[in-house]
């Protein structure tokens, strides 16, 4: 394997690994920008999804791929029942008080995955494993298929939010909560449902994640700060710029471990720190404008 | 209700009550001395309810057990005190302090010669546990300095998260880099297990630390670092040099939990990426000080105690469910008492504040700084 060839197989795998983060962080930035709550259990909600998709694989036999269609709709009721529970509480209030929340409720269900399947590391197994040859370049079936299944769930997010009615409105809500209130929208149940969305789509990501390397209960602030770095980079409920920061966080840190010797598994987090401080101290506002100016959201 | 107020007050910010309690702590471990008392040192979780009763009644002679209970009650407070520096005083929230811990562990026993390294320099290696202590410190505040002329520059969730993702990306290059940290096996330290020592030592640590902060708070520097939490850009405008306090603060706070970090290192004789860098230790401090009153001298001392009071409970009747309390318990404190104990308290009775207290511990500093709460 000469260097050219090397160098195409680290590019593959960092797009299809930055198709995952995308659609990772969609629900981080969709939940700040609507309701300028910075989720900081945002990994552990993917972390949950993780392994309610190893339970529905290893105990009840179903293929990863097929229990998507099962921990979606879970999550949706679980975030729905959060928002209106615990959440709603928060969202008027300084972002302070919304950190600290966020960060206890995910000590909380991390350590309730924890009790309840320890702490080993867990692997989902799925049928679509093998690889398609192209030459000496090699594209794994599982990334390939988790891929698309990013996409799938992206382009479905966006024409949600686009062009239909209740998108409208939970745009609306983002863009001015008085004005959309006046106009009817009623901003708790938009709020709610935003919520259980987002946390359904972290879910799936975390199905995505499951099959592909290891989970384990305490890996959500990982997560967490991949998200915040992500976000930073592509802006608020910017979906294209996620896609883009998601490709641009997996190229680099795959093309780090490929290329510098020695670092290993913890590239990622240190990269995506790296990455997160340059862009908030050299742009504040994000690379493509979308975050708000930092006075607004205190 | 005010009456019952009007007398925990009387009794929590009398002088007296101080002055017994510190009394009460110095001579405790002298107790410990000539007895036979070493009997039950496995038992680590010795509740303080129970200790206490050991030197009031004196049934039962004062343990080791007991010792390292109240040294380890002693270095939470200090970092808490340390935290509300910044997060407090300041207004800037540091999800990441415990990176300094964790640095100034390192950097400890490195220098005490706990290298795995076989060329980590001689000059730097077996030195004596004080000066490493200090050199500990001192390498947390230089890294502080460094990451702080950085992330000090954002504000409000920008920074918290920026310092949460400096404490994350830390762990996980002091654990790859196995020169300095030894990767999986970890340090390990000479080996001293003289608790009296320690528990002198973080005594008076404490004991200075919260005097320290109540005299800084009194200083201009402590009312600028106020005026900064209160209004940064007026602050600019009135002529503080906000950018240089918020790093002296930073380093200061820094400095201080790096050194508490070597001596919980030495104390604790091994130590790893994972132990250093514990995330529960942010949030600790994080949630100590809400408890007990952010940005007042007394309230994470009080917040400290209190909690250290009720996890001694929940650790020795439910251990297995302790993290997802403390979990719920933080998400309680924010949205019922996010002005904490001593915000209780000062709702009742304006004229009662933790200047009080240090009004009690120094009586001739000046009697008309405003409160901060």
């Amino acid at each position: 394997m000469d260097f050219s060839e090397l160098l195409i197989q680290t590019l593959i795998n960092g797009i299809l690994i930055g198709g995952l983060y995308a659609v990772m962080v969609l629900g981080f930035s969709v939940i700040w920008g609507v309701m300028g709550v910075i989720n900081l259990s945002h990994g552990d909600f993917l972390m949950v999804g993780a392994y309610l998709t190893w339970v529905l694989n290893k105990q009840y036999g179903f293929e990863p791929f097929v229990a998507l269609f099962l921990v979606m709709p879970a999550m949706f009721l679980f975030g729905y029942l959060l928002q209106r529970l615990l959440i709603n509480r928060i969202i008027e209030r300084p972002p302070l008080i919304a950190l600290l929340v966020t960060y206890g409720l995910g000590i909380s269900m991390a350590s309730t995955v924890k009790l309840m399947y320890t702490a080993n590391p867990r692997i989902t197994t799925t049928q679509f494993s093998g690889y398609l040859e192209f030459g000496n370049v090699v594209l794994p079936v599982t990334k390939s298929l988790v891929l698309v299944a990013a996409l799938v769930m992206m382009v479905g997010l966006f024409v949600f939010l686009k062009y239909t009615r209740f998108g409208k409105s939970i745009r609306a809500a983002a863009q001015n909560k008085e004005a959309a209130r006046m106009v009817g929208i009623e901003i708790d149940r938009v709020y709610a449902i935003t919520f259980a969305i987002c946390i359904a789509l972290t879910g799936a990501a975390g199905m995505l994640l499951s099959p592909l390397g290891s989970i384990s209960p305490f890996m959500g602030g990982a997560w967490t700060l991949k998200a915040f770095a992500i976000t930073a980079m592509s802006g608020l409920g910017n979906i294209p710029g996620a896609l883009f920061g998601g490709m641009v966080l997996g190229l680099v840190e795959n093309l780090l471990a490929t290329f510098v010797p020695g670092v290993g598994a913890g590239v990622g987090i240190i990269s995506s720190f790296v990455l997160l401080v340059l862009v908030l101290v050299t742009r504040p506002q994000g690379l493509f404008g979308g975050l708000r100016a930092a006075q607004e959201i205190r | 209700m005010d009456r019952i107020i009007a007398i925990i007050q009387g009794i929590v910010f009398s002088r007296r009550t101080h002055i017994i309690l510190l009394v009460i702590l110095v001579l405790m471990p002298l107790l410990h001395f000539g007895r036979e008392s070493c009997k039950d040192e496995g038992q680590l979780a010795a509740m303080i309810p129970e200790a206490s009763c050991s030197y009031l009644i004196d049934e039962k002679p004062v343990t080791n057990a007991t010792l390292l209970t109240f040294t380890q009650m002693f270095i939470l407070i200090i970092l808490a005190s340390n935290w509300n520096l910044t997060g407090g005083f300041t207004g800037y929230i540091d999800f990441g302090h415990a990176v300094f811990f964790g640095i100034g562990a390192f950097a400890t026993a490195n220098l005490m010669g706990a290298s795995r390294w076989e060329e980590w320099p001689a000059l730097l290696s077996d030195w004596s546990f004080w000066p490493a202590m200090a050199a500990g410190g001192l390498v947390a505040a230089l890294f502080a300095l460094m990451i702080g002329s950085a992330t000090l520059r954002l504000k409000g969730p920008y920074f918290s998260i920026a310092m949460l993702g400096t404490l994350v990306a830390v762990r996980e290059i002091v654990r790859v880099s196995k020169n300095f940290s030894g990767g999986g096996l970890g340090l390990n330290l000479p080996i001293y297990l003289n608790r009296p020592m320690f528990y002198y030592l973080s005594l008076t640590i404490m004991v200075l630390i919260i005097g320290f902060i109540s005299w800084l708070r009194k200083t201009e520097f402590g009312a600028s670092l106020v005026a900064i939490r209160e209004d940064e850009v007026g602050a600019e405008m009135r002529g503080i040099n906000t950018t240089l306090h918020k790093i002296a603060a930073f380093g200061t706070a820094a400095f201080i939990t790096g050194s508490v970090g070597g001596m919980w290192a030495y104390q604790n004789t091994f130590i790893d990426a994972d132990i250093a860098f514990q995330q529960t230790r942010t949030i600790d401090m994080v949630m100590m000080s809400m408890l007990g009153g952010l940005g007042t001298v007394a309230g994470p001392v009080l917040g400290s105690t209190v909690m250290f009071w009720l996890r001694d409970v929940v650790w020795s009747n439910f251990l297995l469910y302790h993290q997802i309390f403390e979990g719920i318990l933080l998400i309680i404190i924010v949205l019922f008492v996010p002005e904490g104990i001593m915000g209780m308290f000062d709702r009742e009775n304006s004229g009662t504040s933790l200047n009080q207290i240090i009004k009690g511990w120094f009586p001739k500093s000046s009697p008309d700084e405003e409160d901060s709460q």
